[in-house]
């Protein structure tokens, strides 16, 4: 899958920027820090999700003083090209079109073009709490399926039925109703464990040979399901049995899978949890590759790579590691802030300045390195 | 925003279920501009729809009665009773005349989100009419989302040591429709749902 071409109107501090002829392969965006280069592959990243996966609100999005932010691009899959127009108001639900007609479901769109991005942001599936874990478990099973995202949403609503039921309980005799919302938690969370089991499985061997490579030492990725067994739905009502007395208690569901978690360690001497800052990193990292390959597996054709600032927190060698292994990996778009991260078999090099994109000449096939030979592109008439 | 009456008008308009701040406005301006005999006509019918409508105490759907035009009608079956959450749902599969027999409506379906429990639904009425009227089915037909199961489960447990007999619509595939934009629970529950030929 590969974008062929994506333009920005008033997306964050891109009043306008229009890259034409994006090629396959390794793109790289270079500029100082604030310049624009996350805003720009939050862009792309949001023509594939139709949403940012930096903010849950579209208002930071709107450039300051326009009334809505607009993304447009093509996208070149196996089945055809997808031509998709994103219209972002600073309050409200945005309006997608695809191929010129409207579409009414998101993931009308997500089954059609596959992206898989990775930020700063992803650190927190490794350091943060079991809830970044379990957000990413969802991301993975909708990102591999699509039309699975009503089994996410349908265990929330049933999740959050039962709480509120448990929560405004007076106390006597037990919740009127709550055989029901057991039921109804046990058909949909049983879907969902089963959904993330099968997505874990199929990530984690790929998220580990990434990481074992980068480091030379493997990753323990596990996934521990509030609820398992053979019958899931026999194991999860005889839990909610066990913990029955509990829940009346505390007044909360305690059993499903809003209690997952990933197990992560890296498996240097047995496993361990994540010594350093650097290691942390390159497993979120990893995870991140790991989906794409497992994406690539379930579709037969390469999701593209948005990489926003993957460098940072890696040390030379590391560096150098990822960078050779975004070859060969289909469209991968990568920041960077310094220019010294610029791989050498970079296909395009994009420089990011003031919301501005600069597209570098190449030379003999390769790039040029002065920002002075190159020829800029995507510019907006009159803004220069 | 508006000065007096026609911000009063607004105001009690965007009130209203479905009616955004700009829709009222549009409505708020239509109905001023209307002639007057308009705007009475709507107003009476506000009026004589709150004095004159009443709930069925039979089936819980609106009458102008005691009884509902249905529960009046003899020539039903009264051995079916069709369970509904709105009085909307019954009059569309009315107008489908696919129900022989009778309606009840439960007035809602379970949600402890919107602090609705089995108690603040009619369904001890349900319980009471199937024993008292000899109904032999109940088709529930509460809407297929997850307050609706959640409603139909409760209900059909509650009926069960009634031992009549409890059915529910199908779900799956739109007439007319296409295979390929079902999403995939529609499809699972099709396949669940599937018959042999």
């Amino acid at each position: 899958m590969r974008v062929l071409w994506v333009e920005l109107r008033d997306f964050r501090n891109h009043a306008q920027t229009r890259l034409e002829a994006v090629p396959e392969g390794l793109v790289v965006a270079v500029g100082p820090n604030g310049e624009g280069k996350s805003n720009l592959l939050e862009g792309i990243a949001y023509l594939f999700l139709v949403a940012s996966p930096r903010t849950s609100t579209s208002e930071p999005l709107v450039r300051r003083g326009a009334e809505a932010a607009y993304a447009r691009g093509e996208i070149e899959a196996a089945a055809g090209r997808v031509l998709v127009e994103i219209e972002i108001p600073a309050r409200g639900a945005s309006r997608v079109q695809v191929n010129r007609s409207p579409v009414r479901r998101k993931r009308d769109l997500r089954r059609q073009v596959r992206a898989v991005f990775f930020g700063p942001d992803d650190l927190d599936v490794v350091r943060g709490d079991p809830a970044q874990r379990r957000r990413f478990l969802d991301e993975a099973v909708t990102s591999l399926w699509p039309l699975k995202e009503s089994a996410v949403t349908a265990y929330d609503k049933a999740l959050r039925q039962r709480n509120r039921l448990l929560k405004d309980w007076d106390g006597r005799g037990t919740p009127a109703g709550l055989e029901v919302w057991d039921e109804e938690l046990v058909r949909t969370g049983s879907l969902l464990t089963a959904l993330r089991a099968d997505a874990v499985s199929r990530v984690a061997p790929a998220a580990e040979q990434e990481f074992r490579r980068l480091s030379g030492y493997g990753l323990e990725c596990e996934y521990r399901p509030s609820v398992a067994g053979e019958d899931l739905a026999g194991a999860f009502r005889a839990r909610l049995a066990e913990r029955r007395a509990d829940e009346l208690a505390r007044r909360t569901s305690l059993v499903g899978p809003h209690r997952d978690d990933l197990a992560l360690a890296v498996r240097e001497l047995g496993a361990r949890a994540f010594a350093s800052h650097g290691e942390a990193w390159g497993a979120a990292l990893c995870l991140r590759l790991g989906l794409a390959e497992a994406i690539r597996a379930e579709l037969g054709e390469r999701p593209v790579l948005v990489l926003d600032d993957p460098f940072s927190a890696l040390d030379p060698r590391r560096q150098a590691e990822v960078a050779r292994g975004l070859s060969g990996r289909g469209q991968v778009v990568v920041s960077v802030a310094d220019e010294a991260h610029v791989p050498e078999h970079a296909d395009a090099v994009w420089d990011v300045s003031a919301g501005r994109v600069t597209v570098r000449a190449r030379t003999d096939g390769r790039r040029a390195s002065g920002v002075e030979s190159g020829v800029e592109q995507g510019r907006t008439p009159g803004e220069a | 925003m508006y000065e007096g009456p026609i911000q009063d008008l607004i105001d009690e308009l965007s009130r209203l279920p479905g009616i955004g701040p700009k829709s009222a406005q549009r409505l708020a301006f239509h109905l001023v501009k209307a002639p007057a005999e308009e705007a009475k006509r709507l107003a009476e019918a506000i009026l004589q729809a709150k004095e004159r409508i009443f709930f069925c105490k039979e089936c819980g759907n609106v009458a102008e009665g005691d009884l509902c035009r249905i529960c009046r009608d003899e020539s039903r079956d009264r051995t079916v009773l069709c369970v509904v959450e709105e009085p909307k749902d019954a009059a569309t599969i009315e107008r489908a005349g696919v129900v022989r027999g009778r309606y009840h409506v439960l007035g809602g379906a379970i949600s402890p989100l919107d602090g609705i429990g089995p108690d603040d639904l009619r369904v001890q009425e349900l319980l009471e009419r199937v024993e008292r009227e000899g109904v032999s089915e109940v088709i529930i037909a509460t809407n297929p989302n997850l307050e609706g199961n959640a409603t139909a489960m409760y209900v059909a447990a509650l009926l069960k040591p009634v031992g009549v007999k409890v059915t529910r619509l199908a779900s799956g595939l739109p007439v007319g429709g296409d295979l390929e934009y079902a999403d995939e629970v529609t499809l699972s529950q099709a396949l669940e749902g599937r018959r042999e030929m």
